[in-house]
């Protein structure tokens, strides 16, 4: 029977509710010394991988997360029975152990924050224009020309950076009270100043959310993005995978992917 | 084909599928059977998941054991 | 269906592009067409020559900026910079490829440009 992934838990208890996963199934916890996973019974391929999975998925996910400290797995990781899958958690017995721990009792808090990017450069370009009356490059031949240019762009972009830091910087400073551990991206887009996850302490959650509308207030020409509490998908570490596997079989994979795209490729809509 | 996504639902499937499709516990080896990857297409407001191709398990040993050939 | 994990915000249509925009959720396919290997391979090389057009560019301009270059020297970088700038749009036009597609992704170190 094959058996669909949802999470590890810091438990080698049942689960106490009924939860319903993936295909309706019933999701059970197999137990592995004082851990366990979490699993429903499933048919392979999974039939329809489809929006209502995922949110299924997710929906058991945080259902264990109201009673277990979890480690979310990701989506449509199916084993191909018990023993494989026990044979898994003996490998990674000490890795999962070690993320239970650190990861307990905390949840995980996204915010993401977009700029109205074209007002900032606006506001660099005639700041600066007011400010340097000296040419930056002078001169008249298309080459002193494009140099010019060239400069200038390189100055709003380096004043459009500072800027940048400036506002996450002080933005950081609040959230940072309250967070274990953070992962932040920093201008993903020209308009997406911040992404950012915290890993927040449980107790802490509302002190948290206070901090965001504290920094929401006056920036008005911002826009924000608050997602949470999550599981903490973000901040578990597990080793990589990759050199368990030798150069042959490296090869060998690549073939039998070529081969399944070749297949599914009649079925793509 | 399926359903049309409302706007705000759209980004709550975004923040989900940026979480469950490549955080959390990565397991990859033998012993599982997982997404190699999901195409997702994005048709305006339409999300859509189509052909997730699955690496086909090929051995049966355990990660940590010695790699056995097939029977 | 509901989760309980909130998604709050004002504005979804914007983030969703801007999320759609950085790719987020779109992990690349793995294509070993022959067709597009031989793109692949005009890609990579395109992408180096690129980056050091760009690093050549930012150490002139550091140099601008702390005054450290002639008259002269200006006119000949800018011509040289220029000449390079045009050289690469005229190969990008060649191979059909866009300034976004010259990148790599490094994993967790980021993308490379």
């Amino acid at each position: 029977m094959k058996l669909y992934l949802y999470g590890i838990i810091d438990s080698s208890d049942q689960v106490k509710d009924s939860i319903y996963g993936l295909e309706g199934a019933c999701v059970y916890n197999i137990p592995y010394c004082d851990i366990g996973a979490v699993i429903s019974e499933c048919t392979e391929p999974v039939q329809n991988n489809t929006k209502g999975n995922v949110l299924a998925h997710e929906e058991v996910v945080e259902r264990l997360m109201g009673h277990f400290t979890v480690l979310p797995v990701r989506f449509h990781t199916v084993f191909d029975g018990r023993d494989n899958l026990l044979s898994m958690m003996q490998s990674y017995y000490k890795d999962f152990r070690d993320n239970l721990n650190r990861l307990r009792d905390k949840v995980e808090f996204g915010i993401k924050v977009i700029w109205p990017s074209d007002k900032i450069k606006e506001h660099i370009t005639n700041t600066y224009k007011k400010n340097d009356k000296k040419v930056s490059v002078p001169g008249n031949s298309s080459n002193k020309r494009f140099m010019r240019e060239k400069f200038e762009k390189y100055k709003l972009d380096e004043e459009f950076e500072k800027k940048a830091d400036k506002f996450i910087n002080v933005m950081d400073m609040f959230f940072s009270k309250f967070a274990a551990e953070k992962k932040l991206k920093k201008l993903k887009t020209e308009d997406l100043l911040l992404d950012v996850v915290y890993l927040v302490k449980k107790d802490d959650q509302d002190n948290f959310r206070e901090a965001f509308e504290h920094i929401k207030g006056p920036h008005t020409s911002f826009k924000f993005l608050f997602s949470g509490p999550w599981p903490a998908y973000n901040f578990v570490i597990l080793p990589k995978n990759s050199d368990l596997l030798e150069d042959s079989k490296q090869e060998d994979l690549f073939d039998k992917v070529v081969q399944h795209q070749e297949l599914a490729g009649a079925e793509k809509i | 084909m399926h359903n049309v996504v409302t706007k705000s639902r759209d980004v709550t499937l975004l923040e989900v599928l940026d979480r469950v499709l490549d955080k959390g516990v990565v397991i990859s080896g033998d012993a599982v059977i997982s997404v190699a990857d999901v195409d997702l297409i994005y048709l305006g407001l339409k999300v859509l998941l189509s052909s997730v191709e699955t690496m086909e398990k090929y051995r049966g040993a355990p990660i940590t054991g010695p790699m056995q050939e097939p029977t | 269906m509901t989760l309980n994990s909130v998604i709050e915000t004002d504005f979804p249509e914007e983030f969703v592009e801007e999320m759609e925009k950085s790719q987020d959720a779109l992990p690349e396919k793995i294509d070993a067409n022959p067709e597009n290997v031989e793109k692949g391979l005009a890609k990579l090389v395109l992408t180096l020559i690129e980056l050091i057009r760009k690093l050549l560019e930012k150490q002139a301009m550091r140099r601008v900026e702390a005054d450290s270059l002639s008259e002269e020297e200006i006119e000949r970088v800018g011509e040289t910079l220029m000449k390079l700038e045009n050289k690469m749009k005229e190969l990008k036009q060649i191979f059909g490829l866009k300034d976004e597609e010259l990148n790599l992704n490094l994993g967790p170190l980021g993308d490379l440009m």
